[in-house]
């Protein structure tokens, strides 16, 4: 009971930030409303005892996509003028709703399998077996490393005067 | 644990940072292209040495099948053609940064290696955000603000279309519980779903939308034009050939591995490869008709190009589920493998043709190329011949692939798509064939001739003797393309 | 269901303080501010304790050095959310798993080799 009303609590200013960091004019602003989404969104993790995800949700997205993202607009001039306005704002809009609705929909009426298997509890430790033993997924975390190697030689490259 | 079988992986990336470290450390910036090309040939030959292996290993995660090894030789083998092709450019636009760019080169190569052998959708999503990261990069290396506008646009469409293919493979997990491409296809079939419901249908478009920006198909080509033409040339050709690959393995291994349970869904998710596969064809031919820069050309030629592999995808219906043997009824993707090494060979060939001629002239515009065909000779011949075989005429590779994709769509029936497809060959090739003419009957405004590296002559000769031997001696490689593409659709009959 | 995951449960608490915070703050200062006289003077506007009055505007472009720095950062933060768990599960790991998280380590560590060699790490 606790939980869902903390869950409602959280759901409601996730949504009302994330409409919040769109319709912002000042950038900046914007940019702290990401960071409050960001944490409610932390929050709706803890409500499903994902412990692990909330833990990455404050490190990485709070932690560092936000700081960058702060950074981004520290480097920009001008930065008052705000979100240039969008002369595509009323198709991308219904767009948007009609993707909404169907996904809402399908989503809605689509009986969801209960799974055979028993909520584990929240374990990061058993996350890291799954990461890192033989039979996991060892593999992918070494490329995922590769892919942290390219896009820090990536945003060198970039960024140096060519 | 196998790990011989990522051997080849193991190898390129182990080069990939070999290049690095010489890039830091060692000042004859010359080794740089010569250590990448043994480091690819060497993931070649690696690939090649494990075709005869049984084991196909790593539980449910990477499987190094023979569908999977066919395509790392593409990978491998495009990106040396590239690098050799690559080193006068290189040096002309972006010198200071030549050990990224073949560490890049190298590291996408790996991430497309993975992809081609991922059996698991984590797997999957990592391996092509390593492909995609690189990629991004490579795109904007160039020096001009065209270059940096086609990177950008490539990072934020390429990250659109991750969340898109992610959201769809979270809605399949949430369906099936399971990542692996075995158990989903398990589960679907245990829980008796079909397309007809709207879940597992936004998850498969969902998908299908991830890797149709992949594979340029259209409604997901908007970024095809800009960045081709603003991505050095070397890139283009890669992304060209390579890219599109690895987009078509992956859709290949789970369309067939993962949604092979019956002929309902089958031909569900065949109809949506063969609405695209028109739309794609028709719109990329018509647009390629009306550009007058060759690069952007190409660009809309290549989103046609997805449009025939695509009829490959739709061809499938009587070989899964129904349980039809038949020898005499080809299998889709084998068509559409045997088609893919044609088009990487013409592909690459004309745009290594490209490279030649814009290292000289300094301009990629059609008009430009009037008369290149009495500057180089050689260069515009080969060039020719890999249009030629674009168009799908004899005597090159391109008539025969689309000879056995086609003569495969009608045995599935689905001559009212070959009919189509016809029709944008012949579409096709006034276009083709202007780029042709311009060469050979245009009158250019200089004699001069046209120079070209030992490295990249070499590149050309390669791809145009692909071309040509894939015609005259297709039987090899039609063999190793079906039986890579029945290794693949065995596991989806064999699985309960 | 809260109480068997006590730890949670506080970060549970701090999250929701925490957006409250973020909403509660700026209604609160609006409402302290209602009830207030208002006479301001230039004196009330200056900088309060310390730091001198700015000369021009305050919003200015920021060295874009600092890009590289959070970069960096930004690779470094992904490599440990891999570490975390692996660490929490260590004790029962054996050796291949110990060289699976020092080749990880190591394939990042490349990179920031890279960007030390190519003087990011240099304020130029």
């Amino acid at each position: 009971m606790a939980v869902d009303i903390a869950f409602w609590i959280l759901a409601a200013i996730a949504v009302v930030s994330a409409v919040a960091v769109v319709t912002l004019r000042d950038v900046f602003r914007a940019a702290i409303f990401l960071i409050l989404c960001f944490f409610t969104t932390a929050g709706i993790f803890v409500t499903l005892n994902a412990d692990f995800l909330a833990a990455m949700q404050v490190l990485v997205y709070i932690g560092a996509v936000a700081i960058l993202l702060i950074f981004a607009i520290l480097f920009t001039r001008d930065v008052q003028q705000g979100n240039p306005s969008n002369k595509l704002k009323v198709p991308a809009a219904i767009v948007g709703v009609v993707l909404l609705g169907v996904m809402v929909s399908s989503a809605v009426t689509f009986g969801w399998p209960e799974s055979v298997y028993l909520p584990e509890l929240a374990d990061t430790a058993d996350i890291g077996q799954r990461l890192f033993s033989e039979n996991g997924y060892v593999v992918p975390v070494q490329i995922a490393g590769l892919m942290l190697l390219a896009a820090a030689i990536g945003a060198i490259v970039l960024m140096r005067e060519k | 644990m196998s790990y011989y079988l990522i051997a080849p992986q193991i190898t390129v990336a182990g080069f990939a940072v070999a290049v690095i470290m010489l890039d830091l450390f060692v000042k004859q910036k010359r080794l740089l292209p010569i250590v990448s090309v043994v480091g690819l040939l060497g993931g070649l030959g690696a690939s090649i040495a494990l075709w005869g292996q049984t084991e196909t290993g790593f539980t449910n995660v990477l499987s190094v099948d023979r569908l999977a090894i066919f395509f790392s030789v593409i990978f491998c083998g495009a990106a040396a053609l590239v690098v050799l092709a690559s080193r006068d450019y290189v040096r002309n636009n972006f010198s200071r940064f030549e050990g990224e760019y073949y560490a890049l080169i190298m590291l996408s190569v790996v991430g497309m290696m993975f992809l081609a052998a991922a059996r698991d959708l984590i797997a999957i999503y990592v391996s092509l955000e390593l492909v995609g990261i690189s990629l991004y990069i490579l795109a904007a290396f160039g020096r001009d603000g065209k270059s940096s506008e086609a990177g950008l646009k490539y990072l934020l469409l390429g990250g659109v279309a991750s969340a898109v293919l992610i959201y769809g493979m979270a809605v399949v997990f949430g369906i099936t519980g399971q990542t692996s491409l075995a158990g989903i296809y398990q589960a679907v079939a245990a829980a008796g779903l079909g397309l007809d419901n709207g879940m597992l249908l936004l998850g498969v478009v969902f998908i299908i939308a991830g890797f149709g920006f992949k594979i340029a198909s259209i409604p997901f080509q908007m970024w095809v034009p800009d960045v081709y033409e603003g991505a050095p040339t070397t890139v283009t050709a890669f992304l060209s050939v390579a890219s599109k690959a690895a987009g078509f393995v992956v859709l290949i291994r789970i369309f067939l591995e993962a949604f092979g349970q019956d002929l309902a869904i089958v031909s569900g998710w065949a109809m949506i490869f063969a609405v695209l596969a028109v739309l794609s064809m028709t719109i990329g031919n018509v647009a390629a008709i009306v550009q007058t820069n060759i690069k952007r050309m190409l660009g809309y030629s290549s989103i046609a190009q997805a449009g025939y592999l695509m009829v490959g995808l739709a061809a499938v219906s009587k070989t899964i589920g129904a349980g039809v043997t038949d020898p005499e009824v080809l299998f889709g993707p084998t068509g559409l493998l045997f088609y893919i090494g044609c088009y990487g060979f013409a592909n690459l060939g004309v745009f290594i043709a490209v490279i030649a001629i814009s290292n000289k002239i300094k301009s990629d515009s059609i008009a430009d190329y009037a008369g290149i065909g009495h500057r180089a000779p050689v260069i515009a011949l080969a060039m020719s011949i890999c249009l030629v075989s674009l168009i799908g005429l004899p005597p090159a590779a391109g008539f025969l692939a689309k000879f056995y994709l086609f003569n495969t769509a009608v045995h599935h029936g689905l001559t009212w798509l070959v009919v189509i497809a016809v029709l944008n060959t012949a579409i096709s090739a006034y276009y083709y064939f202007r780029v042709v003419k311009v060469a050979w009957f245009g009158t250019s405004t200089s004699q001069e001739a046209v120079p070209s590296g030992w490295g990249l002559r070499f590149a050309l000769g390669i791809s145009v003797a692909g071309v040509l031997v894939l015609f005259f001696y297709p039987s090899g490689v039609l063999d190793i393309a079906r039986s890579a593409a029945e290794a693949v659709s065995g596991i989806a009959l064999s699985a309960p | 269901m809260l109480n068997s995951f006590g730890l949670l449960g506080m970060f549970l608490i701090i999250a929701i303080l925490v957006t409250a915070a973020f909403v509660l703050i700026p209604i609160a200062l609006r409402l302290v501010g209602l009830g207030a006289r208002r006479n301001p003077n230039t004196d009330k506007y200056t900088i309060y304790e310390c730091g001198m009055v700015s000369v021009g505007k305050t919003h200015i472009q920021f060295n874009f050095r600092y890009y590289f720095f959070a970069v960096l950062f930004v690779a470094f933060d992904v490599l440990a959310i891999f570490l975390f768990p692996w660490a929490l599960w260590m004790g029962n790991a054996g050796v291949f798993e110990l060289g699976a998280a020092v080749l990880l380590v190591v394939i990042v560590l490349i990179g920031y080799l890279y960007a030390w060699k190519k003087g990011v790490m240099q304020w130029k």
